[in-house]
């Protein structure tokens, strides 16, 4: 008889806890119910914005939040971990290249370089004496056996799974051992402060773009890594005038020209068209893959320091 | 003295300035290249194919044609080619200007066949108010119809998409739609990859039938996005239908991080290059410790001598 008692005493003191607990939440709910119904009919202090289609509305200042930015630690995080199941190539078709020199200006645009500071350069080529002159331009290789990643001290230097070599500039130590291993020339050093430092020094350090810049240490074309993310061309392939990138995914064997929007084989356009990679005896297996300059689009309009012929 | 030579110096550079200027805007069209006239007819499926490889081709500076929305290059901004200024020209003028290029216009002598060149010739002619001879070939006529249906039939096996399309008559009846060209595309990271080929044109059935090509690959099991549409929204409006299907090559994307390479970072690096490098350290400083302890056992041993 007593267990019983004490059972039914336990039994109850739990229903009235039980009971106790929802009545608080539920007071509690229409306390906060109240309290926004009384916050709402108040006149608050409105702020006129824009929207995207162009209307100007009032909005309720409390209800602004400020734009939310990944942490850095998620931002390193994501970007050492690459974008899975990817496996990004770029394709230069040399004959449609005229030295427009606009890959350059949207890229040094994206990530904070001066016009002197190359992620991407426009070279001038002449193979041997008595071959045609030709612009190449050069970005980073993103080579699947990378000699850059092997010498850094620091871990700083990596490769992703999607085939992309980062540089993480909150690690770097400025060593520059990468710019003697890299065969291709492309990586910079950042000798002086970078360009606008105040324009950019809010910015939490993104590792996908090398934005914002820091003096001292190393900085190189990253694919625009963080387009990538939110499926757009790099800022160098969707700037150009006359279709000499494309760009796309090895594993769907499809890449995309950047000016005609047109998609393709990636693998029928480097055997229709001979492709080639650069220094290949060198082993390192450039992701980059370049179109000979045959059948041109346009003359070779001569000597680069010329200024007359840059446009 | 200096100033007039400077003055002489600008003033030459201002007239080879607007001479350079002046050539841009000047095309030297041969009379014998003029004279070339369009061998194809203006029938919709040349016009059709002529506007895509406008749009691959010309699009990207001239805009489109008609709409006079092409990019503002300077000294000389591309013209619209569907404008009636432009193609009050013959259309061995326009061959040659293709073939030959000038100024920020590329040549595309080599990089497109002749067949193309006058294809585009056909889709720009289709723009042209006073066409002198209209060439308009009899084409299947399809009745009025309401309610257009796209039909996909995919078979996985054969790698074949039957895509069927069809229409709602006045009188009611479902009829199909005849000579209407389709578009079949696969979804890929940056844009779509078009299969349907040179002729993927409705039969009297309604049908289309392509060939998925057998080596285009899928994800892991083998899933593509298909987009099927019809190419001119200009007779139906926008017909289109996507389906995701199993029909692609099932492709394992492979992760280079999962392999210990010499590139890898510290966590990837190679077993043996971790057991030598750890190897070494241990033996070096096991020889330094083995010298230092004996040197310490020294004055023990001397005085155990003793």
């Amino acid at each position: 008889m007593k267990e019983e008692t004490s059972n039914n005493s336990r039994r109850k003191f739990l229903k009235s806890v039980g009971i106790s607990i929802g009545a608080a939440g539920v007071v509690s709910g229409f306390s906060l119910l109240g309290a926004a119904k009384a916050a709402a009919q108040e006149p608050r202090e409105t702020v006129n914005l824009l929207t995207q289609d162009g209307q100007l509305v009032q909005v309720d200042k409390d209800q602004l939040r400020p734009t939310v930015t990944e942490p850095l630690t998620e931002l390193q995080k994501r970007g050492r971990e690459g974008i899975a199941g990817k496996s990004f190539v770029m394709v230069i078709d040399l004959s449609k290249c005229r030295n427009a020199r606009k890959c350059m200006d949207a890229c040094q645009n994206h990530h904070q370089l001066r016009p002197d500071q190359h992620h991407i350069n426009v070279l001038q080529m002449q193979d041997a004496e008595h071959t045609a002159p030709y612009f190449m331009p050069k970005p980073c290789q993103h080579c699947d056996n990378p000699p850059c990643t092997k010498v850094c001290p620091v871990d700083a230097t990596f490769k992703r799974q999607d085939g992309i070599v980062l540089i993480d500039n909150e690690r770097c130590i400025g060593c520059r051992f990468c710019i003697a291993a890299c065969p291709y020339s492309a990586r910079i050093f950042q000798w002086t402060e970078p360009k606008d430092p105040e324009k950019y020094k809010d910015l939490t350090y993104n590792i996908e773009a090398n934005v914002p810049q820091k003096k001292g240490t190393i900085s190189k074309c990253l694919f625009s890594a963080d387009r990538l993310r939110e499926d757009k061309l790099p800022s160098c392939v969707s700037s150009c005038p006359n279709g000499v990138y494309y760009f796309g995914d090895q594993n769907e064997d499809a890449v995309t020209n950047g000016t005609t929007h047109e998609t393709v084989r990636f693998s029928k356009l480097i055997e229709e068209n001979a492709g080639y990679t650069l220094m290949p005896e060198l082993g390192t297996k450039p992701r980059v893959y370049y179109l000979p300059p045959k059948n041109r689009a346009f003359e070779f309009n001569g000597d680069l320091l010329n200024e007359e012929n840059l446009h | 003295m200096k100033n007039t030579i400077k003055i002489i110096a600008s003033l030459f550079l201002l007239f080879v300035f607007t001479a350079s200027v002046a050539k841009g805007q000047d095309w030297n069209v041969p009379a014998s290249a003029k004279n070339k006239q369009n061998p194809y007819e203006a029938s919709t499926k040349n016009i059709s194919s002529g506007k895509k490889i406008y749009n691959i081709n010309c699009k990207s500076c001239h805009g489109d044609a008609g709409m006079g929305n092409m990019l503002p290059l300077q000294p000389v901004a591309p013209s619209d080619l569907g404008s009636q200024a432009f193609l009050i020209q013959g259309d061995g003028e326009i061959y040659y200007k293709i073939n030959k290029g000038q100024g920020a216009m590329p040549t595309f002598e080599k990089t497109l066949s002749d067949e193309d060149k006058w294809m585009v010739i056909t889709y720009l002619r289709s723009f042209d108010k006073n066409k002198k001879e209209s060439k308009q070939v009899a084409e299947v006529v399809n009745p009025e119809v309401s309610d257009v249906n796209l039909v996909l039939d995919i078979n996985n096996e054969e790698k074949k998409i039957n895509a069927n399309l069809s229409g709602v008559t006045e009188k009611g009846d479902r009829v199909a739609l005849q000579g209407i060209e389709l578009s079949i595309k696969v979804k890929r990271s940056f844009g779509y990859l078009d299969i349907s080929g040179d002729d993927a044109y409705t039969n009297e059935k309604g049908n289309v039938t392509i060939q998925f090509p057998a080596d285009l690959p899928g994800d892991r099991e083998g899933h593509v996005n298909l987009l099927v549409k019809v190419t001119d929204d200009a007779y139906y409006g926008e017909v289109s239908v996507d389906r995701i299907s199993s029909i692609g090559l099932p492709t394992d994307p492979v992760n280079p991080l999962d392999e210990r390479a010499m590139w890898g970072t510290r966590a990837n690096a190679p077993i043996w290059i971790i057991l030598s490098y750890v190897g070494g350290v241990i033996s070096i400083w096991g020889v330094i410790f083995l010298v230092l302890f004996q040197l310490i056992q020294l004055p023990k041993m001397a005085k155990n001598k003793e």
